[in-house]
């Protein structure tokens, strides 16, 4: 997060640590240690310096642990036997045999435990709470970042899932929906800038077939109502955007002449946003099925030189590996998850191996509230259908969902240098016996299966009556009896929004 | 003669509507006219401003302005005189944010190339150029209510979408009077969708507040640009430009409804996107928010409600499982803190005010006696009903204290305002007196107060009345021991005919009835709260539906039970 630190030093210069730093001299200003008239004086430099007033936002929190003898599986540097992780101000500076702890930094034992990555969702709804602005066909200019809720208990039971990232996705009523949110779960946080990503690039929900054709063709009469109007609806867009931009540069440069007649363009920030894709500034990600709109998207991304470029869903992706690997930042998909809806038919749990077999960056997502605390199950699915290493298995939920969200300089593998979101796992991970034992987000431990208490919310309304939640009540039911009712039920208890 | 009479009573008439009584020179046909404008309240205690103490003194007022006070005023011929040696006189409180008397307008019509993706701004909610002293009626819903309360003074915000209009500054005084005391104080907006159409969520609100003030910027850049220079297009200001340009040059607040946090966080972080003056109105959960309000220098006006505890009061003690009654500890915990929340406003140092919004009249006192009990001050409780809504709204000048010159505008108690057994007698607005029964303490000496639960049981006809109409139906209440059973009929919301449902948490304190049911309305399950007031054979109250608002109700007991 960026936000300006001071300290003060014993001379009585102050520091301000910006995004460059300024000295001050002591002399400059008429003023002693007096810690009133420096906060205000820091309150008017950072108001100079554009730096916006937020003294009450602390920095989100940075830990320091020494985690010792575990399997660290790195996902991209191998497997290390017995070898400890040092974590200090939430980054990973060492990884070797026989490091110490500085003084003051914990030291957890997890000796016979496996060290991973904190894992990444790359489709998720979760700490939402407003999803779809299913109103227009192109709602660029919404951000999911204006609506994350820090509260939202999802986050904790991601975080004992193991998940320590999650892609806050808009929905997919519309062509182009809104921008979205790339989240750390840094739970207890109470503001919702503290739980977003803050140096994770911009992405951006698209989508197309049934969704965006039944939304606004059936539902409201408008293009698109067929798979060509998906088409045109983007074309149109982006061929827009690039008439916006070229009027406000036309403006921008008569602007400061002398005698300027030329009046500001009408303000679109959905077109803006359209612009900066065009500019290479956000990461589209487009929920997808069949081939054929996968394709179509390819060639529409390919006619306007767009190059960040993620499939999501993708069940029809392995028809199109080669393509996707080509052209796209890969496919982001569902281990087995189909037949929900037409466009859904033609699936195979071989999908993610097919993908990442014919070089296509692949993850594997949850899209649901339930999936997102046993990913490591999902992709672990990928051994069964597919026979993937484990360091694939394991990247599809750590390094390739980075890559796709444009943070795997920064997280998805236990390498120095990186911010230690880190989970211990009790068994291999992609084992069905595992069990996480704890999470760590920037080396601060959100989760300890250990000191669990029932209760984990955040928010507790006063108004409220305490009702019990049953999930099911039969106890000896018939293996697979009524399996449809249960999950339906089971998506009631937990996902708002289906994919 | 006769003619000139008649005529000199014609145009007292017409200017009745529009000036003050005091224009009036001839005969009043209507009979309202008053005797005198002139009072005098002798020898009450008087509590001027916030943190003063009492003191025995008179105060005189004529025309809404108080002309003078203290112990020893010459009183002149023409001041009515009240007694006043028993009561208590406060500032007139002042509402900083209230829907009282506002009438929502109706829909504009759609027109027929309407495209719910790209709607017009004014079927959108998108009208800050609307005023809420358009949609005002000093007998409008509700101010009768609030005055009884104590307010004299009410920013009204009007109804309507994401962008409502401007708000208005009422004296909640006499209906012959125009009442306004200034318009287009603030820009009122908040973060609901438009229904089936663009902005349909926060998000989308979000997004469209910023194209709207953006492009507001924009054209006022462009008209100046056109002021300026020969040659330039001439600059088309849309209505929402015009209207929103006093916010965007700084001259009027927004006035943001945000009820949580996360509202208010999402308020503030457009504040400081734009630079507008802000205020937060309607907070009703505040606490992890209270140190950005104070850094980022935000006026508040906090909700004047405080939970119910209904949640609390329906915990059962035995035959709850250890795991349920932490959850009904961490529930308890909630509620305690939220009562909290003020005390904990008044220690950051915030000089809040309050808002009526979404908030029950009936309940306002006791509100504040909870806010009391739970660390707030009595001098900022009653700052926070006077002197700081003065301040946010920028009127301390003729309002929030009692002082020589200001507007005559007072509450008037039977005791020192916050005690439970203090009862508001009389509410003076703008010079008039509106009188309100206090209830006696009994006679026989045996320390009852009337407050005796009131007699219930028997058969109630009740009449509602909803936006959708008039309706009605049949209460029977029966006591059994010392609860109390029933059940109630009402039409049926899907469909034809009466449903008969069991009331419950049937509760009867003092005049006070108060029960719910629950409503089955297409698979949704709604819970309706009654509260009413009983006098005699007759009660007087409200029925409130869910999230839906709060409507009047009125019953009659046709059938009382002798045998209880």
């Amino acid at each position: 997060m960026k936000s300006s630190t001071t300290q003060s030093t014993p001379t009585g210069e102050i520091m301000i640590q910006a995004r460059f730093p300024v000295r001050i001299q002591a002399g400059m200003w008429p003023l002693k240690n007096n810690y009133k008239q420096m906060k205000k004086l820091n309150l008017i430099l950072a108001a100079l310096l554009g730096l916006g007033l937020n003294y009450s936002n602390a920095q989100t929190q940075k830990g320091n642990v020494l985690i010792k003898n575990a399997t660290v599986l790195t996902v991209t540097k191998g497997n290390l036997e017995n070898t400890d992780v040092l974590v200090q101000n939430g980054i990973i500076r060492q990884v070797g045999k026989n490091l110490s702890a500085p003084a003051g930094v914990e030291t957890i034992d997890a000796s016979g435990k496996y060290l991973m990555p904190g894992i990444i969702d790359a489709h998720s709804h979760v700490a939402l709470d407003v999803v779809n602005e299913a109103s227009s066909p192109i709602t660029s200019e919404v951000r999911m970042k204006d609506v994350v809720n820090p509260f939202e208990i999802g986050i904790y039971r991601a975080l004992a899932g193991g998940v320590t990232i999650s892609h806050a996705m808009h929905g997919s009523a519309n062509v182009v929906g809104g921008q979205n949110a790339t989240l750390k779960h840094r739970w207890g946080a109470k503001d919702p800038s503290d739980i977003i990503m803050q140096d994770a690039p911009r992405t951006i929900k698209f989508a197309l077939g049934e969704n965006p054709t039944r939304v606004h063709g059936r539902g409201n009469g408008i293009q698109p109502r067929t798979r060509m109007g998906v088409e045109a609806v983007l074309r149109n867009g982006f061929n827009e955007a690039i008439q916006y931009k070229k009027g406000w540069e036309t403006y921008n440069t008569a602007k400061g002449q002398k005698g300027n007649t030329k009046t500001p363009p009408v303000y679109n920030e959905r077109l803006q946003t359209l612009a900066d894709i065009l500019d290479g500034k956000i990461i589209i990600h487009c929920h997808s099925y069949r081939a054929d709109e996968i394709y179509m998207l390819i060639n529409v991304a390919k006619d306007f030189a767009i190059t960040k470029l993620v499939f999501q869903h993708t069940n029809e992706g392995f028809k199109v590996a080669p393509e996707i690997a080509q052209y796209t930042m890969g496919a982001s998909v569902f281990a087995d998850w189909w037949a929900y809806k037409m466009e859904v038919y033609y699936s195979t749990a071989f999908n993610a191996a097919i993908l990442q077999r014919n070089g296509a960056i692949t993850s594997i997502n949850s899209d649901s509230a339930e999936l997102i605390r046993h990913l490591y199950h999902e992709a672990a699915k990928t051994q069964r259908y597919g026979g993937l290493t484990d360091e694939e298995a394991l990247a599809m939920i750590t390094i390739n969902p980075a890559k796709q969200l444009g943070i795997d300089d920064k997280v998805g593998s236990i390498e120095v240098g990186k911010q230690a979101d880190l989970v211990i796992f009790e068994g291999h991970p992609l084992s069905s016996y595992t069990v996480p034992q704890m999470t760590f987000v920037d080396g601060v431990k959100y989760f300890d299966i250990k000191a669990d208490p029932d209760d984990q919310r955040q928010f507790v309304s006063a108004t409220e009556m305490v009702e019990p939640i049953f999930l099911h009540t039969h106890e000896n039911h018939q293996c697979l009896q009524d399996v449809d009712a249960y999950f339906e039920a089971f998506q009631g208890a937990f996902i708002e929004e289906k994919h | 003669m006769k003619r000139q009479f008649l005529k000199a009573g014609f145009a007292g008439l017409l200017i009745s509507g529009f000036l003050s009584h005091a224009a009036w020179s001839q005969s009043d046909p209507t009979g309202k006219r008053r005797i005198t404008n002139t009072y005098a309240i002798t020898n009450a205690t008087i509590f001027a401003s916030p943190g003063q103490p009492g003191t025995k003194a008179t105060i005189l007022f004529r025309e809404g302005v108080i002309i003078g006070m203290g112990p020893n005023l010459s009183l002149p011929k023409e001041a009515q005189r009240i007694a006043g040696d028993s009561l208590f006189i406060y500032p007139g409180f002042i509402d900083g944010a209230s829907s009282a008397g506002i009438t929502k307008p109706k829909d504009p019509e759609r027109p027929k190339d309407f495209v719910s993706s790209n709607p017009p701004d004014e079927i959108a909610g998108i009208t800050p150029w609307r005023s809420a002293t358009d949609q005002f009626s000093i007998t409008g819903n509700q101010v009768d209510d609030w005055r009884k309360a104590g307010f004299t003074i009410s920013q009204v915000l009007p109804d309507g979408g994401m962008i409502p209009g401007k708000a208005a500054i009422m004296i909640l005084g006499n209906s012959g009077s125009v009442n306004v005391i200034q318009e287009n104080t603030a820009l009122a907006a908040n973060f609901s969708g438009a229904r089936g159409m663009y902005p349909a969520t926060a998000a989308g609100v979000i997004a469209k507040f910023r194209d709207v003030y953006h492009n507001t910027t924009l054209a006022l850049d462009h008209s100046r640009l056109f002021a300026s220079t020969s040659g330039v297009k001439r600059p088309e200001m849309t209505p929402t430009h015009t209207a929103m340009a006093a916010v965007v040059q700084g001259q009027i607040p927004v006035i943001f409804k945000a009820e949580t946090d996360l509202e208010a966080r999402r308020a503030i972080a457009l504040q400081r996107e734009f630079g507008f003056k802000l205020v937060l109105a309607g907070l009703d959960n505040y606490e992890t928010v209270i140190d950005l309000i104070k850094s980022s220098g935000t006026a508040v006006l906090i909700k004047l409600q405080v939970p119910d505890d209904k949640a609390i009061k329906n915990q059962k003690s035995d035959s709850v499982t250890t795991a349920t009654k932490a959850q009904y500890a961490r529930v308890k915990e909630a509620y305690d803190k939220a009562l909290k929340q003020a005390s904990l406003l008044e220690k950051a140092g915030v000089p809040f005010g309050f808002s009526t919004l979404d908030a029950k009249p009936g309940d306002a006192m006791k509100a504040l006696r909870t806010m009391i009990k739970n660390g707030l001050t009595e001098k900022t409780a009653l700052a926070a009903l006077t002197t700081n809504p003065a301040t946010i709204l920028g009127i301390g000048k003729m309002a929030g204290t009692i002082e020589k010159g200001k507007m005559a505008n007072f509450v008037i108690s039977t005791d020192s305002i916050f005690k439970e057994e203090s009862q508001i007698k009389h509410v003076v607005v703008d010079g008039y007196i509106f009188d309100y029964e206090v209830k006696k303490k009994s006679v026989n000496g045996d320390g009852k107060t009337e407050n005796e639960p009131a007699a219930i049981a028997g058969q109630w006809d009740y009449t509602s009345q909803t936006p959708a109409g008039s309706s009605g139906g049949e209460l029977i209440i029966a006591k059994n021991g010392v609860k109390y059973t029933g059940t109630i009929t009402y039409a049926d919301p899907s469909g034809n005919g009466k449903v008969t449902a069991p009331i419950k948490n049937v509760s009867v304190s003092g005049k006070k009835l108060t029960f719910q049911f629950d409503v089955n309305a297409g698979g949704m399950s709604l819970t309706v709260d009654i509260t009413g007031e009983i006098t005699g054979n007759a009660m007087d109250g409200t029925m409130s539906v869910g999230q839906f608002g709060s409507f009047p109700l009125t019953a009659k007991l046709t059938t009382p039970s002798l045998t209880l």
